[in-house]
C-alpha cells in the first residue's frame, strides 16, 4: 500500500449530482474530497499519511536487518569530531566599512520580471544577499513582492549556472574572447554594421536601452530584434491596431465603482501582479457603501476570475462576441433570460450603467485587438475613458520582431547574431524555424545566465552576471526608472549585459557602474549630481520617472479592427491556450527549485506542468486526472496528461509555458511537457481546432491538493455586504483547560489573516521558505505527502460566494494556512520529550534540538501544519545554495519535526533591541516573512495585548473568525472572512 | 561426599559481587566524570593559534580595554574578532621584526586572513547575544573567567545548557552593576543577595520563567 495519493476513478456525474443537491461538502479542494473516495479517507484518517511507505515496509527480517545497519550508522556518527565548519573563526583582514559581523544591512534595489521591475530592498547578512523584502518607498510595488523576486535569491546561489565563457562549448576566457571579436567588430564598424543583429529579451532598462541604441547609431546598418515580454501578449498589437501607435492602458481602481475584466489577469504572476492587486485590493476596502465589486469573464480560470464576484466561463471564440452583447446590454437591458450567460451580462451591464464614468471594463493581455477594441469602445461610451482609464507613453522601446530576425537569418542577410538575456531556441513558436535559420549565422554570440538551448547552439557563450550582483536598471509597469545595485561580488567569472556591449564596441570597456551612472547623469555636472544619485540608489529608483499620461487618443473606425482568424468550429475539436506558468513564468525560472515545488496556485501542482480541461469535456471523453491524451493539429502534436479543473470553458483546455526542456545536468530537464511544441503564428497564445485523443495511458502527477486536509467545516466564511454586521467568530468559549492559569506576559503575539485581500499568490509561500531555510524536496517526496512549506495557501471551491455553477464553474477561495498558534495547543500535549511548548509570549515553539522525531505532534495537529524530515533534505544540497540561508534560522536535519513559529527569530531581534533600549516593542515592528512580502497586505501581525495594534484591531472585526473554531484551541492565527456583493434578485 | 564448594568460595562470590557493584557504580563515577573532564568539555585547554596571543599581557598587564578589540560586544550579538588591522595599529610600532607576529606581518601583506581556532563555542541552534547581556549586567568574567589572567586563552566555562540555564533561572545571583561589567576579577560580594534582586529590578530583567523559555536561546 502507497501513500501516494494517486487520482482516483472518481465519477464527474456523481460528483455534479452530490453538489446540485447539497449533500457535498460546502468547502472542496479535490473531486475526491466531494466524492469522498477511499483515498481520500484514507489520506484524511491516516494520522501519517507522508509515512505510510513506512509502516508498509521490511517485514521482521528486514526490519532488523534495517535496525542493524543504523545501529551501526549511528555509531559512526558519534565518529564525528564535532566540527561543524565553526572551528575556526576567520577574522577580515581590514574590516569593510559599515559592516558589522551578523547585522542585517538592506540595499535598495530592483528585481526583474519578463523585463519589468519590482522595487525591493535586499538583506545581507555578513556581505551576503540571503532575503528580498518590499520597498515601501517604490511608487509601483508599495512594499509588495511577488514570487519570482522572493526567489531571485535561490537563484543567486544556484550552482548550476553558467560560471565560465565558452567557445564551441569548451571554457575559454574573457580576454579570449575580445580579442578573437577585435578584427570582427572592426570589419563590421566599416560595413556600417551590415549583417549585425542584437536580439534580447524583454529590456525597459533606460541606460541598456539608450547603450543599444547609440550602438544602431555607429552601425546604421545594424538591427535590433526584441523577444516581446510573456506578459503583454497581445496588448501592443492591440493598442497598434487601435491607437495606430503603442500606448500602455493605466487602470484606476480607485477612481471605480464596478470593475469587469474580460478575461482579465490583472491578480495573476507577471510585473503588474505587484502593483495593480495593491490598488484593486485597497480600491475594495476603502470603497464607502457598496462592495467594488468585480466582475470576471474567463475562458481559463485565473486568480483574477478566482477572486471575482461574479464569474462566468465563456469559451474564448466566444468572448468578442460577449463583450458586443454586453456592451448592447447597456445601451438597452436585454430582455429576462435565465441563461448563465445572460444573467452574468445583464448583472454587469447593470452595474456599468449605474456606475458611468466610475465604470472599469479591461481586458487581459491575451485576449486579441478586436475584443482590447471593442472594450476601449465600451469605456469611452460609458465615459470611463479619463476617469478610470487612462493612457500613457509605452515603457517598452520600440525594436524589431522575432520573426523579422528569422526571416533575414533563413536569408542569409545576419552574419552576426548578438544575443542579451533570451533564449530563442527554445521560447521562439516552433513554427517560425529559430534553430534552423540560425545555422545559417556566421558568428553567433549568447549570453546567458544558464547554458542552455541557446547557448549549445552558439560559438560563443558569455556568463551574464545575477540580478544581485551586477548594476543596472529596469522600469516598472508604471515606468518607473529602478536601479539595480550588485549586493555581493559576482560569484562567477560573469558579466552584465551592459558590460559586455561595452567590452565589445568600447575602446576601454567600461563597468556597470560607470555605464549606469554616465546614462543618469547625462550632461549634468558629476559634483551637482552626486547627491541626486546618492539619494537614487538609497530609495532604489529615481523619483518622477513614471511614464507620462498622454489625452485620450482617437480611436481607429470598428471597421480598422483586423478580422479574426477563422474560427475552427468543428464540434470535435477543442480551443487550446497557452498561459505563462503562473511559477516558472516562461521557463527563464525552471532552474529554481523554489519556484518548482511551489504549488501552482489553482491546480496545487508541483514539479510539472499539465493541460487543464473542464470537467465536461473530460467527462465527455471519460478522462481522469493524470489521464494522457494526445492533442494533435495538422503536424503538430504533443502527450499530455489532463487536469480536471472546474471553471475551465467547456470545450478549451489550457497548458501552460516553461516545461519539456531537454536541458542535461539541469534540475528542470525533462519535466513536464513543451507547450511551444503546439504554438503557431500568428495567434501565439490560442490554437483552434485541436484533436484531441485518449491514450489510455496515465500519469503521475504531484499535487498538494488534499495534503494536510483537515477534517471540520466552514473552513471559509463569506459575510455579504449589506448584511447587518454579524460576528463570523464563536468568540472564547470555556475550556477544560486551563488557560488562565498560564503565564501571563506583557505580549501576546497574534496574527490576522485576511482572505478577503488573499489573491492566492504564494508570494508568502516563497518569502517564508527564504526566510526559514526550507528544503526542498523534488517530485517524488511531494507526492508522498512530504512537501515542507510551513505556510500552505489553501484553494477551495464552492458556492458559498455569489451563485457559481456547481463542478463546472464554483466559486474559489484562498486561505493561507501557518501554525495557528492555538493557545491550547493539542500537539504539545503528544510530544513526549517537550520539544514543541509555548513560551510566555504566546509562541508555540518548536524546539528543533529536543526533537526525537516520534511525528505525535503532527497526529495531534488539526490543522496539519507540521511538517517533518523524513530524509536530509538539506545536508546535502551544494554549498554554495547553503551559503545563501538565513543564519538567524536552525537547519533543521532528518528525524526532525518543523513548523511555522511567527519568525521567531524576527520576534527575538525585536525583544533584544526593544529591551536594550528599554522601550516597549512598537506595533509593526515585528513583520513576519509571510507578512511583509504580501503584495496586499493580507497579513497582519503583532501584539494583542495591546489594544491599540493593528493586529487587535482587526480581531474586533465582525468578519473574524478562528479556523476550526468548534475545536476551541484558541488559534492565535485568526481570519477576516471573504466579502461578497449582496446577492441582486435574480433578474428574469 | 566432597563439598562442592570450597569454604573460600562464599568468600570469593562476595568479592565478586563488590567488585562487580563497586564496577557499575565505577563506571557511572568515570563516565561522569569524564565528561566533565577538560577532555571533553574544553575547560582550561587552550588551543594552538596562529599567533600565541596573550590576553594577560594585552589586558591584564598594559590594560588594554576589551572593546578596542571585540567592539561589538555592546552592540552585537557577537563580540567579533578583531581584523589583521588592529593588530597592527600596534605592531607596525613596536615588535615589527618578532618572529611570533610573522603570522599577522603575512596577514596583511598578503591580504589573507588570520584563521583562528575557536576557543569559546556553542552549537549551531543555539544563538546567543552579547550585547544584551552586557546590557542586563552580565560581566564578560561570568562567562569566559578571569580572561586578564590567561597567558594563553582558554575556555573557562563548559558552555553546556546547565551553564546557560543557571544564570538564566537566578540571575540574581551573577548580576552586576555596569561600572563593573569589564572587570575581569569581579566575584559576587558578600551582600549580593541584597543588591542582586535590585539590580534584578533596575536591569528590567524578565521572571526566571520568561528568561527559560525555550524561544530565548533557539530558533
Amino acid at each position: 500500500m502507497t501513500a501516494r495519493h494517486d487520482p482516483q476513478a472518481v465519477d464527474l456525474a456523481t460528483i455534479r449530482e452530490t453538489l446540485a443537491s447539497g449533500q457535498g461538502p460546502t468547502f472542496w479542494q479535490s473531486f475526491d474530497a466531494v466524492a469522498r473516495t477511499p483515498a481520500f479517507r484514507r489520506f484524511l484518517e491516516r494520522e501519517y499519511p507522508a509515512a505510510a511507505h513506512l509502516a508498509a515496509g521490511p517485514d521482521r527480517r528486514g526490519f532488523f536487518k534495517l535496525m542493524a545497519a543504523s545501529f551501526a550508522m549511528a555509531g559512526l556518527a558519534a565518529c564525528d569530531a564535532g566540527d561543524d565548519g565553526r572551528a575556526k573563526e576567520v577574522a577580515y583582514v581590514r574590516q569593510p566599512e559599515g559592516l558589522e559581523p551578523g547585522v542585517p544591512l538592506s540595499y535598495a534595489s530592483t528585481t526583474v520580471i519578463d523585463g519589468y521591475a519590482n522595487g525591493v530592498l535586499v538583506t545581507t547578512v555578513n556581505g551576503r544577499p540571503i532575503k528580498i523584502e518590499g520597498n515601501p518607498d517604490h511608487p509601483w510595488s508599495r512594499g509588495g513582492t511577488d514570487i519570482f523576486g522572493q526567489a531571485s535569491v535561490l537563484g543567486l546561489y544556484d550552482p548550476a549556472r553558467s560560471q565560465a565563457v565558452r567557445y564551441l562549448n569548451r571554457i575559454s576566457t574573457w580576454d579570449t574572447f575580445r580579442a578573437a571579436m577585435i578584427g570582427p567588430v572592426a570589419a563590421l564598424r566599416a560595413d556600417q554594421g551590415r549583417g549585425f543583429r542584437i536580439l534580447t529579451g524583454p529590456i525597459t532598462g533606460p541606460s541598456l536601452i539608450a547603450q543599444i541604441q547609440a550602438l544602431l547609431t555607429d552601425f546604421p546598418q545594424a538591427r535590433w530584434h526584441m523577444t516581446p515580454p510573456v506578459s503583454q501578449g497581445g496588448l501592443a498589437e492591440a493598442s497598434q491596431t487601435l491607437f495606430g501607435r503603442r500606448l500602455d492602458t493605466r487602470w484606476h481602481f480607485d477612481r471605480a465603482r464596478v470593475v469587469v475584466a474580460i478575461d482579465g489577469d490583472f491578480l495573476d504572476p507577471g510585473p503588474q501582479q505587484v502593483g495593480l492587486s495593491r490598488a484593486w485590493v485597497e480600491a475594495r476596502d476603502a470603497s464607502a457603501g457598496p462592495l467594488l465589486t468585480l466582475h470576471a469573464l474567463a475562458a481559463t480560470p485565473t486568480l483574477t476570475s478566482a477572486k471575482a464576484d461574479y464569474h462566468l466561463a465563456a469559451e474564448p471564440r466566444d468572448i468578442a462576441a460577449l463583450v458586443d452583447r454586453l456592451a448592447a446590454a447597456v445601451d438597452a437591458p436585454p430582455t429576462a433570460s435565465d441563461g448563465r450567460t445572460a444573467q452574468w451580462i445583464a448583472r454587469a451591464a447593470t452595474a456599468l450603467r449605474d456606475a458611468k464614468g466610475a465604470g472599469l471594463v479591461l481586458a487581459g493581455a491575451m485576449q486579441s485587438a478586436a475584443v482590447h477594441a471593442a472594450v476601449h469602445r465600451l469605456n469611452a461610451a460609458l465615459g470611463n475613458i479619463g476617469t478610470t482609464v487612462t493612457f500613457t507613453e509605452p515603457v517598452l522601446p520600440d525594436a524589431g520582431t522575432v520573426d523579422g530576425l528569422v526571416d533575414a537569418m533563413a536569408a542569409g542577410d545576419v552574419s552576426t547574431l548578438l544575443m542579451l538575456e533570451t533564449n530563442p531556441v527554445y521560447t521562439a513558436l516552433s513554427d517560425i524555424g529559430f534553430a534552423n535559420a540560425l545555422a545559417k549565422v556566421t558568428t553567433k554570440i549568447y549570453a546567458g545566465l544558464y547554458v542552455d538551448e541557446t547557448a549549445l547552439r552558439c560559438d560563443w557563450h558569455l556568463p551574464l552576471t545575477h540580478p544581485l550582483e551586477c548594476w543596472g536598471d529596469a522600469r516598472a509597469v508604471d515606468g518607473t526608472a529602478s536601479l539595480i545595485q550588485p549586493t555581493v561580488k559576482p560569484f562567477y567569472d560573469g558579466r552584465s549585459a551592459a558590460e559586455i556591449l561595452s567590452l565589445l564596441f568600447d575602446g576601454e570597456a567600461r563597468d556597470g557602474l560607470a555605464i549606469l551612472r554616465a546614462h543618469w547623469q547625462g550632461s549634468q555636472n558629476a559634483a551637482t549630481y552626486e547627491p541626486i544619485w546618492r539619494t537614487a540608489l538609497l530609495d532604489g529608483f529615481l523619483p518622477g520617472t513614471a511614464s507620462p499620461e498622454v489625452s485620450p487618443p482617437a480611436l481607429a473606425p470598428k471597421s480598422a479592427d483586423a478580422p479574426g482568424a477563422p474560427l475552427d468550429l468543428r464540434p470535435d475539436t477543442v480551443t487550446l491556450l497557452f498561459r505563462p506558468d503562473p511559477t516558472i513564468w516562461d521557463g527563464s525560472l525552471a532552474a529554481s527549485g523554489w519556484l518548482q515545488e511551489l504549488p501552482k496556485p489553482l491546480t496545487k501542482i508541483v514539479w510539472e506542468n499539465v493541460v487543464a480541461i473542464s470537467p465536461a469535456l473530460a467527462q465527455q471523453h471519460q478522462l481522469e486526472n493524470g489521464d494522457v491524451v494526445a492533442l494533435a493539429l495538422d503536424d503538430r502534436s504533443l502527450d499530455v496528461p489532463v487536469w480536471i479543473v472546474p471553471g475551465q470553458a467547456a470545450r478549451t483546455m489550457t497548458l501552460t509555458l516553461g516545461y519539456g526542456r531537454r536541458v542535461t545536468d539541469t534540475i528542470f530537464d525533462g519535466l513536464g511537457y513543451d507547450a511551444n511544441v503546439m504554438r503557431a503564428s500568428p495567434s501565439p497564445w490560442l490554437t483552434d481546432g485541436v484533436s484531441l485523443t485518449k491514450t489510455g495511458r496515465k500519469a503521475v502527477i504531484a499535487t498538494t491538493q488534499d495534503h494536510n486536509s483537515m477534517e471540520g467545516q466552514n473552513f471559509i466564511r463569506v459575510a455579504r455586504d449589506g448584511d447587518a454586521p454579524q460576528r463570523q467568530g464563536e468568540g472564547v468559549r470555556p475550556s477544560l483547560y486551563g488557560a488562565a492559569d498560564k503565564p501571563k506576559d506583557e505580549r501576546a503575539w497574534g496574527m490576522v489573516i485576511d482572505t478577503d485581500r488573499c489573491t492566492g499568490c504564494n508570494a508568502c509561500v516563497v518569502a517564508c521558505q527564504s526566510e526559514n531555510n526550507i528544503a526542498v524536496v523534488g517530485k517524488e517526496q511531494v507526492a508522498m505527502g512530504r512537501g515542507m512549506h510551513w505556510l500552505r495557501v489553501d484553494r477551495y471551491y464552492s458556492l458559498a460566494k455569489t451563485d457559481g455553477n456547481g463542478l463546472d464553474d464554483p466559486d474559489t477561495h484562498f486561505q493561507p494556512v501557518p501554525c495557528m498558534q492555538c493557545e491550547l495547543a493539542p500537539c504539545e500535549v503528544g510530544c513526549p520529550v517537550e520539544a514543541t511548548l509555548h513560551d510566555s509570549e504566546g509562541l508555540n515553539l518548536m524546539v528543533y534540538n529536543r526533537c526525537v522525531g516520534t511525528r505525535a505532534c503532527s497526529g495531534y495537529c488539526p490543522y496539519k501544519v507540521r511538517r517533518f524530515n523524513y530524509l536530509d533534505y538539506s545536508g546535502g544540497v551544494a554549498p554554495s545554495i547553503q551559503s545563501g540561508r538565513n543564519p538567524d534560522v536552525s537547519v533543521r536535519s532528518r528525524g526532525v519535526m518543523e513548523k511555522c513559529t511567527y519568525c521567531v527569530q524576527r520576534v527575538a531581534e525585536a525583544r533584544i533591541t526593544a529591551d536594550k533600549a528599554g522601550a516597549p516593542i512598537k506595533d509593526g515592528t515585528v513583520q513576519t516573512a509571510c507578512q511583509s512580502a504580501c503584495p496586499t497586505r493580507a497579513i497582519t501581525f503583532g501584539d494583542l495585548a495591546d489594544s491599540a495594534s493593528a493586529v487587535a484591531a482587526k480581531r474586533n472585526d465582525p468578519r473574524n473568525y478562528d479556523l476550526l473554531g468548534e475545536l476551541n484551541l484558541r488559534p492565535r492565527t485568526t481570519y477576516l472572512a471573504e466579502r461578497a456583493p449582496r446577492l441582486p434578485a435574480k433578474e428574469g | 561426599m566432597r563439598q562442592l564448594f570450597a569454604p573460600g568460595a562464599d568468600a570469593i562470590f562476595r568479592l565478586s559481587l563488590l567488585v562487580i557493584g563497586a564496577g557499575v557504580v565505577g563506571l557511572f563515577l568515570v563516565t561522569a566524570g569524564f565528561s566533565r573532564s577538560s577532555y571533553v568539555t574544553g575547560v582550561g585547554v587552550a588551543p594552538d593559534q596562529p599567533a600565541p596571543f596573550s590576553h594577560k599581557h594585552h589586558s591584564g598587564e598594559l590594560g588594554i580595554d576589551c572593546r578596542y578589540c571585540h567592539q561589538g560586544v555592546e552592540k552585537l550579538a557577537t563580540a567579533g574578532i578583531p581584523p589583521t588591522w588592529t593588530c597592527m595599529t600596534c605592531h607596525s610600532q613596536i615588535w615589527t621584526g618578532a618572529r611570533m607576529l610573522q603570522p599577522v606581518r603575512d596577514s596583511l601583506a598578503q591580504n589573507r586572513p588570520l584563521e583562528w581556532t575557536r576557543v569559546n563555542k556553542l552549537p549551531s541552534y543555539v544563538y546567543f547575544n552579547h550585547s544584551i547581556h552586557i546590557g542586563k549586567g552580565v560581566g564578560c568574567s561570568t562567562c569566559h573567567g578571569e580572561i586578564t589572567a590567561m597567558q594563553l586563552t582558554s575556555r573557562a566555562n563548559a558552555f553546556e545548557m546547565g551553564f546557560c540555564v543557571n544564570c538564566h533561572r537566578n540571575p540574581r545571583q551573577f548580576v552586576r552593576p555596569q561600572s563593573e561589567i569589564f572587570d575581569m576579577t569581579w566575584a559576587p560580594p558578600a551582600d549580593q543577595d541584597k543588591r542582586g534582586p535590585m539590580l534584578v529590578a533596575q536591569y528590567h530583567i524578565g521572571r526566571p520563567d520568561r528568561l527559560t523559555d525555550c524561544s530565548i536561546c533557539h530558533r
